[in-house]
């Protein structure tokens, strides 16, 4: 079973690059310099979303179904932290996928859609900074999400329209500069910006040196009010909490 | 100070009020209709340690809730509890280092993990030391014989080895208190003595405070000293299970067999026949009116008669009269919730 889901999960990725890049070429067939930015940097940009990705997956119904279950008693049984708990769930299934799926993917993406080198040796390490931190801000935003199931019990219909949301605004699909100016302004206003966009403009070079400090101070700021919001919440949640199920 | 105090404890909850049929579920979706429930009602007991305790009560009576406070899961709406001097809920990891739970109907082990594996898990989350842990699990071993299902994953175990595996987990790490939720629930008879030999023994030799709450009186009786009755969300009786037996347990059954078929015999007054069969006889009085010597002694210069036993009602026949309303509580004797005076049927064991 878990080899079918490794095996599925690097073709997924592949195939979700391929298309879109696909999509990308026919849009620059039309016009060869769209908005001033090259077919090969929207290329990597999207062969680059794609790889965060697949690792920034995190089980969106992990604490719903302790909460419908009411097998959450469990886990608060025992002298651990919960949030802690869920924490560390998520990050240990993405470093799996960081080993098993990422750099199978990256290699072969490279070879098969010419992916660019990072803007410079600086940028590069910028890039995985800023996309740990891209990492944290969708973190916290899911956690809001997560924690909202201790008041609806189900969440799926909010969870979806998260997942919507992040994939459009977040530039997990599009470029944001492709966006209506209008709606780019915005976005820039909201921790979207932060989880795909800061980070991968960043590799490409995209991002001018002078503002990369604000960018990343950016998301850090994001990250604060987002854990402290998910902090309030579980505080409430844990009044909250009626346990189903004797 | 007491290892487990209570004091004014209630939680309400609020219950979503849903109206019936199809347009009763709109109503209820765009204009919820909320009816707050108290589940547990002003109780005060405590608990010193090493003490057994058995917590029961008919379905819904709020003991489930009540243990879901202690260890530190729901919150209280109103009241205090302590637990060693501290509060399960706000010192909620504190606390739970301290307890251990059973759960008869859920289990606390990893599904999909070999037991062997929970069990190291657990070394971790409990950060037990090795030396302790090794000691442990050699005990557990030889009063459960654990290490014949050590290396199959739990969701293979059958009911009685998952029991004992996870009643094991729950002593790992040496808890101040366990709390044991229905602990014997569709084991074999065998099984459940089993286990109530190993709970006594585990009692005895580390002095665990242990809270039970259960349907199985037997579970009761031959482990604990003292009971809680709880109903309706407030504590009707609070004292040892002697003492039930000695109060409500007053009548006696006198089963007499005699030498020949009798077809009416004389009963002195006080004395009911209830039931017979071939030649035995069924009599049923009051331990307070009548002497059994005397009973005896007078059926036995009257006729002939093979055989006699008498018989005491079992607390379970005691409690479904309470559960029934067919025992009016003597306030004095029971533990009127609104008083402390639980307070004086604190009897170590």
């Amino acid at each position: 079973m878990y080899r079918v889901d490794y095996f599925a999960g690097v073709i997924n990725t592949l195939v979700m690059i391929f298309v879109n890049i696909a999509i990308w070429k026919a849009i620059y067939e039309a016009d060869d310099n769209l908005g001033g930015v090259q077919l090969k940097v929207v290329m990597t940009y999207i062969a680059l979303a794609f790889l965060m990705q697949c690792i920034f997956v995190m089980e969106d119904y992990f604490i719903e179904s302790k909460v419908t279950s009411g097998l959450i008693s469990s886990d608060l049984l025992k002298p651990i932290s919960f949030r802690a708990y869920v924490f560390s769930y998520n990050v240990g299934s993405s470093v799996f996928r960081v080993l098993m799926q990422l750099l199978p993917t990256l290699v072969i993406s490279i070879f098969l859609f010419k992916l660019l080198p990072p803007f410079s040796t600086e940028m590069g390490i910028l890039f995985f900074f800023s996309a740990v931190l891209g990492y944290l801000v969708l973190y916290c935003l899911n956690f809001i999400v997560w924690m909202s199931s201790f008041w609806f019990y189900y969440t799926f219909s909010l969870v979806t329209i998260k997942d919507a949301l992040v994939m459009v605004l977040s530039g997990a699909l599009i470029p944001l500069w492709f966006l209506p100016q209008w709606l780019f302004n915005f976005v820039k206003l909201t921790p979207f910006e932060s989880i795909f966009f800061t980070p991968i403009s960043i590799y490409l070079g995209q991002v001018p040196a002078a503002d990369i400090k604000t960018a990343i101070i950016k998301q850090v700021a994001w990250i604060v009010v987002l854990a402290l919001a998910g902090h309030l919440l579980w505080n409430a949640a844990k009044h909250k909490l009626v346990l189903q199920g004797g | 100070m007491s290892l487990i105090e209570v004091r004014d404890l209630t939680k309400d909850y609020r219950l979503n009020v849903k109206k019936r049929g199809l347009l009763g579920a709109v109503q209820s979706l765009l204009v919820p209709e909320y009816k707050l429930k108290r589940a547990v009602d002003n109780i005060n007991f405590s608990i010193e340690k090493g003490e057994m305790v058995g917590f029961i009560g008919p379905n819904g009576a709020g003991k489930s809730t009540t243990v879901k406070m202690l260890t530190g899961i729901l919150s209280p709406t109103s009241g205090s509890i302590m637990m060693g001097g501290l509060s399960p809920h706000k010192d909620r990891k504190k606390n739970a280092s301290r307890i251990g739970a059973v759960f008869g109907q859920r289990t606390q082990l990893w599904w999909d993990l070999p037991v062997a594996d929970t069990y190291d898990l657990l070394r971790y989350i409990y950060r037990i030391p090795e030396k302790k842990f090794e000691q442990n699990m050699e005990m557990f071993n030889d009063l459960l014989g654990i290490q014949e299902f050590m290396s199959q994953p739990v969701r293979q175990l059958s009911l009685g080895q998952r029991m004992r595996a996870d009643i094991a987990a729950a002593l790992l790490h040496d808890p101040e208190i366990v709390f044991f939720d229905e602990p014997t629930i569709g084991l074999d008879v065998v099984a459940k003595e089993k286990i109530r030999e190993f709970i006594k023994k585990i009692n005895a030799e580390k002095n665990t405070t242990m809270l039970f709450t259960t349907h199985d009186m037997l579970d009761i009786e031959k482990t604990c000293k003292r009971m809680i009755i709880i109903d309706q969300g407030t504590i009707i009786y609070n004292g040892t299970v002697e003492q039930i037996k000695e109060r409500y347990g007053r009548s006696r059954t006198l089963v007499a067999e005699f030498a020949q078929k009798l077809d009416r015999i004389d009963l002195p007054a006080g004395v009911e026949l209830i039931d017979q069969k071939d030649n035995k006889k069924y009599l049923k009085f009051n331990r307070d009116e009548i002497q059994v010597s005397g009973l005896i002694a007078e059926l036995t210069s009257k006729y002939n008669i093979l055989d006699l036993t008498v018989t005491e009602p079992e607390v379970e026949a005691i409690i479904r009269e309470i559960y029934e309303g067919g025992i009016d509580f003597d306030k004095g004797i029971s533990g009127d919730s609104k008083k402390s005076l639980s307070e004086q049927y604190c009897v170590p064991c």
